[in-house]
C-alpha cells in the first residue's frame, strides 16, 4: 500500500523553483533577532528573545521546546497570524506577509480546525476557495488518496476518529502546493500509536514532496524521527538553545527508533531540554 | 472491588427499560394529566366563579363558534407576527455582521440595542400605534420583540467561531469578510436558531399587544371582545389558539434548523 503510493509521481514543480536557486544556509528560512512581547495588563511578558535560526529550502526543521517557549509564536510569526516586537522572519527571502498573500503556505494546528458543516472533500478544498487557487477534482481525489481517506471522501468530520481528522488537516495544508508547511504539534492530541503510524505517513508525503517544513513539537522522538535539524528552545524567554542536526539516514523506519544512534541524538536533546530549563548562562543577549 | 464490579450490571439494566417507552409517550401522559386535571380543577372550582372554563367547554365553544371565527383573525395576527419577525430578525441579523466586522460601530449602537430591549413593549405601544395606521404599528411592536434577543444570538454566534479556523482562512490569504463568509455564518447556526426560536412566539406576543390597543381584526381583538363579554370559554379557546400558533412556529423554527444546520443538531446530540 505505502510503496504503491510511493511511487505515484509527486507534483514536485512548485517546490522545485526555489530549490534549483544556489542552496544557501538560510534561504528556507530565515530568523533574525526575532523578538516578540506580549503585554497582559501592566506587565510585558516576552515571549521570544532574540530568536536566530536558518534552514535551507525544502530541510524539515523541528523547533523542540516545553509548553510556553515561544515555539508556536514562532510559527505564527512565520504564518503572518502575529507580528514580531522586532527582527525579522523570512520565508525563502520574502517576509511571511508575501507568502501568504501568494498562497505559499500551508499550516495545521493541533486542533484539526476541520469545519463542522463540511464534508471531508470539501474541507481539502478550503483553501483554494479562499486563495482562488483552482485543482482539478483529480488532484483533490489523489490528495485524499494520499492521505489514506479514499472511503471517507464524502463524511463529515464528527464521522471522523481524531487521527482522520488530522489526515485531513494534513491534506488540507498540501492542497496549495505550499512552498513552506508549518505545523503545530498536529498529531499532539493524539495516542501514542496513532501518532507513530501519522508520523512514519507524514514522512513519507514530505518525501515525495521536498517542502520547506518547519513542526513544532514537545515530543523528542517525534523531532529525531522526521527532522533534518532540531532547534532545542528554552522558556521563558523564548530562546533557541542549540540547534542540533539529525544525520540518520532516510527514509528513517520504526527500526530506526530503536537503534542506539537514534537514541544517542534522544539522549542528547532530553539533555538540553531539562539543562535548559534552568538559567545556566548570564548573558542577557 | 464487589461494589465497583456489579455496579455497570445495574447501569446496564436502565438503559434497558428506557428503551421500552417510545420518545413521545412521556409527552403525551404529561398532556393527558394536565388535561385531566384542569377539567377537575375547571369542574370543582373554577365553575362557580366563572374564571376557569374547563376543557370540555371549550371545545364546546369551538363547535359552537366555528372555523370562520377563529381562521380571519388566526391569519391576521400571523400576517402581522410574521412580517414583524422578518423585519426584526433581518435587522437584527444584518447589524450583529456589521458589529463584528466594525467593532467600532457596536460600540456606539449596541447600547442602543440594549435600550430597545429594556423599554417595556406596552409602553411604547400606544405611541405606535397612534404614529401608524393599520398594521403597521402591530408590524414594528412584533419586530422589536424578536430584535433584541435575534442580535444577542447572531454575535454570540458569529463570535463562537472556532479561532483556529479563522487563523487558517487568514493564514491562506483570506480578509475578515473571508472568515465571515466560510466561517461565521456558518458557525453562528446554531446559535442564531436559539434565537429564532425564541423570536417566533415573541412575535406572535409583540402582535397581539399591538392589537389589544386598537386593531380591527386579529386574536387580540377578540381576546378583548370576548373578555368583555364575559364569555369565558371563548377567551380560553382563544388563548389557546394563540398558544398552538406560537407553539407552531417554534415547531417550524426547529425543524428549518435541521433543514439547513443538519450537522449543529447532531452534533448538539
Amino acid at each position: 500500500m505505502t510503496d504503491a503510493r510511493l511511487s505515484e509521481p509527486a507534483p514536485t514543480e512548485a517546490a522545485a523553483a526555489p530549490a534549483a536557486a544556489a542552496p544557501s544556509p538560510g534561504d528556507g528560512i530565515s530568523l533574525r533577532g526575532l523578538t516578540k512581547q506580549f503585554r497582559i495588563g501592566r506587565e510585558t511578558i516576552t515571549a521570544l528573545d532574540h530568536v536566530d535560526l536558518d534552514a535551507p529550502s525544502g530541510a524539515f526543521v523541528a523547533l523542540l521546546g516545553p509548553s510556553g517557549c515561544g515555539k508556536s509564536t514562532i510559527l505564527r510569526i512565520l504564518a503572518d497570524l502575529e507580528q514580531p516586537t522586532s527582527g525579522e522572519a523570512l520565508v525563502h527571502g520574502q517576509p511571511p506577509e508575501m507568502t501568504r498573500k501568494n498562497h505559499d503556505l500551508g499550516i495545521a494546528f493541533q486542533d484539526s480546525a476541520l469545519l463542522p458543516w463540511r464534508t471531508v472533500q470539501n474541507n481539502i478544498k478550503l483553501p483554494l476557495e479562499v486563495s482562488g487557487v483552482s485543482k482539478s477534482g483529480q488532484d483533490i481525489a489523489d490528495l485524499i488518496k494520499l492521505v489514506g481517506l479514499e472511503n471517507f471522501t464524502n463524511a463529515r468530520p464528527s464521522q471522523l476518529s481524531g487521527g482522520m481528522r488530522q489526515r485531513v488537516a494534513i491534506a488540507r495544508a498540501l492542497v496549495v502546493d505550499p512552498k513552506i508547511l508549518l505545523l503545530d504539534e498536529p498529531f499532539g492530541a493524539l495516542d501514542e500509536m496513532t501518532r507513530q503510524r501519522l508520523n512514519l505517513e507524514l514522512q513519507r508525503i514530505w518525501t515525495e514532496r521536498a517542502t520547506t517544513t518547519l513542526l513544532v513539537t514537545h515530543s523528542v522522538a517525534e523531532a529525531v524521527f522526521l527532522a533534518d535539524t532540531v532547534a532545542v528552545m528554552t522558556p521563558r524567554p523564548g530562546r533557541i538553545q542549540e540547534v542540533v542536526p539529525i544525520d540518520l539516514p532516510r527514509p528513517r523506519t520504526p527500526e530506526m527508533m530503536r537503534s542506539p544512534e537514534f537514541h544517542a541524538l534522544g539522549d542528547k536533546l532530553s539533555d538540553l531540554l531539562f539543562t535548559g530549563g534552568i538559567p545556566n548562562s548570564g548573558d542577557d543577549k | 472491588m464487589t461494589a465497583v464490579a456489579t455496579a455497570p450490571d445495574s447501569d446496564r439494566d436502565e438503559p434497558r427499560i428506557k428503551r421500552e417507552l417510545p420518545g413521545w409517550l412521556p409527552g403525551l401522559l404529561g398532556t393527558v394529566a394536565i388535561v385531566i386535571a384542569w377539567q377537575l380543577i375547571a369542574v370543582l372550582w373554577g365553575g362557580e366563579k366563572h374564571v376557569v372554563a374547563s376543557p370540555t367547554e371549550i371545545l364546546q365553544t369551538y363547535q359552537k363558534d366555528g372555523w370562520g371565527l377563529y381562521w380571519p383573525n388566526i391569519w391576521q395576527t400571523v400576517k402581522e407576527a410574521a412580517q414583524g419577525w422578518f423585519w426584526g430578525n433581518l435587522l437584527a441579523i444584518v447589524l450583529a455582521i456589521v458589529f463584528v466586522q466594525v467593532p467600532v460601530i457596536e460600540r456606539g449602537l449596541l447600547r442602543l440595542a440594549v435600550a430597545s430591549y429594556c423599554l417595556p413593549i406596552i409602553a411604547i405601544a400606544p405611541v405606535l400605534v397612534i404614529l401608524y395606521r393599520g398594521d403597521t404599528s402591530k408590524i414594528i411592536l412584533a419586530a422589536l420583540s424578536v430584535f433584541f434577543t435575534t442580535l444577542i444570538s447572531m454575535l454570540v454566534g458569529l463570535r463562537a467561531a472556532d479561532p483556529a479556523s479563522l487563523d487558517l482562512v487568514h493564514a491562506y490569504g483570506g480578509g475578515s469578510w473571508m472568515q465571515m463568509r466560510k466561517v461565521r455564518l456558518q458557525a453562528s447556526m446554531p446559535s442564531l436558531f436559539v434565537g429564532l426560536r425564541i423570536a417566533a412566539p415573541a412575535a406572535l406576543l409583540g402582535a397581539i399587544v399591538g392589537e389589544y390597543l386598537g386593531a380591527d381584526r386579529g386574536l387580540g381583538v377578540v381576546m378583548i371582545a370576548s373578555q368583555s363579554a364575559i364569555n369565558v370559554p371563548r377567551t380560553w379557546g382563544i388563548a389557546l389558539v394563540a398558544t398552538a400558533v406560537a407553539g407552531a412556529a417554534y415547531g417550524l423554527t426547529a425543524l428549518v434548523e435541521r433543514l439547513v444546520a443538519p450537522w449543529a443538531v447532531k452534533d448538539r446530540q
